[in-house]
């Protein structure tokens, strides 16, 4: 009876010292700066090229909406690596520079950085035909893990992150990324849930919250580029204090006098800096990118602002500019407009939450177009201007010509909405946002895709410049 | 966008809010708002750094400042 009674005991104190030691489980952190140099080899500026290689200039960004945004934006991929640019023996995705992903386009986009052309030989198996949803709940529901979640610090949302380092990314890191030194450049962006600003997986945003992007996992990033509002907990970072000899760039320096001349300056610089206040903010807490820009085309519009391109452009480095916009926008089946009674607190909830991640990704994407009908439109001006002074001036006067000089620039928007077959629109805009489809509708994803890059007009008027 | 010309008497590498983009003699594009612009080395030019709000101009009418040999 006396030694019935102390196994009891013993048991109990086992759960509870089991159940304690996993309670203690902590999520992933980033690590601290320890180098204001450390974060170098994984910016944009470190993945230069060759001189001459940036004539072609070619950005992707992949948009949200699970498997189908990745499955789209995988077909997209795929017909590039089948289109072979005239007269060079490369093809069109040998020339990808950039690549900017939100939520499920991340999944396509960092493998593809990470893994390059193998992506055609296993990304389908690894993740297009999965159904991670499955995987997921059941990682849900061992009784191993509840002991874990049931700690502050460690939510579903790093059983996710763990399962996505496990069987897709390999455990790799950026430091792998930036060890290849191979274009395309990788940007994932997710949202920073304090200020709903855009958060992107970079050396220089790193430098921000003073952390090392080296060392931090791929996996994670892509984790919380896809947190989905609600199917999915924050993912975490701390807000590191800076390492000796931080100075802040000078480019928010000036932009922070702009509240009056530029408001989106002045607001990128005040969301940058606001990182500086180490004991206001130590942690951050990001979400899918989709609450900041659904398809990772305000990456690309800060760096045609300000940033690399920027000065690629000013330097005469790029002489041909493509932009591809692979937006998977869907249009769920709903009847919330057909009864008269409205929709309950947990359906208003997560519309509420969701509804503003479409909104604007068409403006983003005409406010694009305007730039480069703007650049177009200066250089036509200028040709213009020079020829009435040839004509009506003999003393040979030469304006002072307009750096990167007669630049083409092109913009495919693709959409489901550009497919001409009304039942296969339907069919792919009624597919949810999940993270598992039938391989028939993968497949019919990836279709689309091919078809819809290679008889986009831009497209076809980009490729005929090399013929 | 906005239009700058940095003028020089050669053509030079120009330093724009601390990066090098473009060069002298040339109508750089940039964003509007405020700017500081210098040079490359050697610093052999005055003065050492012009600062100035960026806004209203167009490419056959761009802001123009002027860095003379020290």
């Amino acid at each position: 009876m006396k030694k019935h009674r102390l196994s009891r005991y013993l048991f109990t104190v086992l759960i509870i010292a089991l159940f304690s030691l996993c309670s203690c489980a902590h999520y992933q952190k980033n690590l601290p700066l320890t180098d204001i140099h450390q974060n170098e080899p994984y910016t944009f500026d470190a993945f230069n090229q060759s001189q001459g290689a940036d004539e072609t200039f070619v950005i992707l960004t992949f948009s949200g909406g699970g498997t189908r945004a990745a499955a789209f934006s995988y077909g997209v991929l795929a017909e590039m690596n089948n289109t072979k640019l005239p007269g060079l023996n490369k093809t069109i995705l040998d020339e990808a520079d950039i690549i900017s992903t939100v939520s499920g386009g991340s999944f396509t986009g960092a493998y593809y950085a990470l893994f390059g052309p193998r992506i055609f030989a296993d990304f389908k198996e690894k993740f297009l035909y999965r159904n991670i949803q499955k995987e997921l709940s059941l990682a849900l529901m061992n009784p191993a893990n509840w002991l874990r979640l049931s700690s502050p610090y460690f939510s579903r949302i790093d059983l996710a992150a763990e399962l996505y380092d496990r069987t897709i990314f390999e455990a790799s890191t950026f430091k792998l990324l930036s060890d290849r030194k191979k274009r395309p450049f990788l940007i994932m962006n997710a949202t920073n849930l304090y200020q709903g600003s855009r958060f992107e997986f970079t050396g220089e945003q790193f430098n921000y919250i003073g952390s090392d992007i080296l060392s931090y996992p791929i996996a994670r990033a892509v984790t919380a580029s896809s947190a989905f509002p609600f199917l999915f907990s924050p993912i975490s970072l701390v807000n590191y204090p800076y390492p000796d000899g931080y100075k802040m760039p000078d480019a928010d320096k000036m932009a922070l006098k702009d509240y009056w001349n530029n408001k989106s300056r002045y607001y990128k610089a005040l969301n940058n800096t606001m990182y500086a206040d180490k004991k206001g903010h130590p942690y951050l807490h990001l979400m899918d990118g989709g609450l900041a820009d659904n398809i990772g085309l305000r990456a690309v519009n800060d760096l045609y602002l300000r940033g690399g391109i920027r000065k690629k452009i000013n330097s005469g480095e790029i002489k041909r500019l493509l932009v591809i916009v692979v937006n998977a926008k869907n249009e769920p089946q709903e009847t919330l407009d057909k009864n008269e009674s409205p929709p309950g607190l947990a359906t208003v909830a997560l519309k509420t939450a969701t509804v503003s991640m479409d909104n604007y990704s068409f403006e983003t994407v005409e406010s694009i177009k305007k730039m480069f009908a703007d650049r177009i439109g200066a250089q036509m001006n200028l040709d213009g201007c020079q020829q009435k002074l040839d004509e009506h001036c003999k003393d040979g006067y030469k304006l002072p010509a307009l750096a990167g000089g007669k630049m083409k620039l092109y913009v495919v928007d693709i959409s489901f909405d550009n497919l001409s077959d009304n039942d296969e629109k339907n069919f792919l805009k009624h597919l949810p946002t999940t993270f598992h489809l039938e391989k028939n509708a993968v497949e019919r994803l990836i279709s689309a895709g091919r078809l819809l890059l290679k008889t986009h007009p831009e497209f076809k008027a980009f490729m005929d410049e090399f013929k | 966008m906005e239009y700058l010309l940095v003028k020089f008497q050669e053509s030079r590498g120009v330093i724009i809010d601390g990066i090098s983009e473009g060069m002298t003699n040339e109508v750089l594009e940039l964003e509007t708002g405020t700017h500081s612009v210098t040079l490359e080395a050697p610093p052999d030019f005055t003065p050492d750094l012009h600062e100035f709000i960026l806004r209203k101009t167009s490419v056959i009418s761009p802001k123009v400042i002027t860095f003379e040999k020290a």
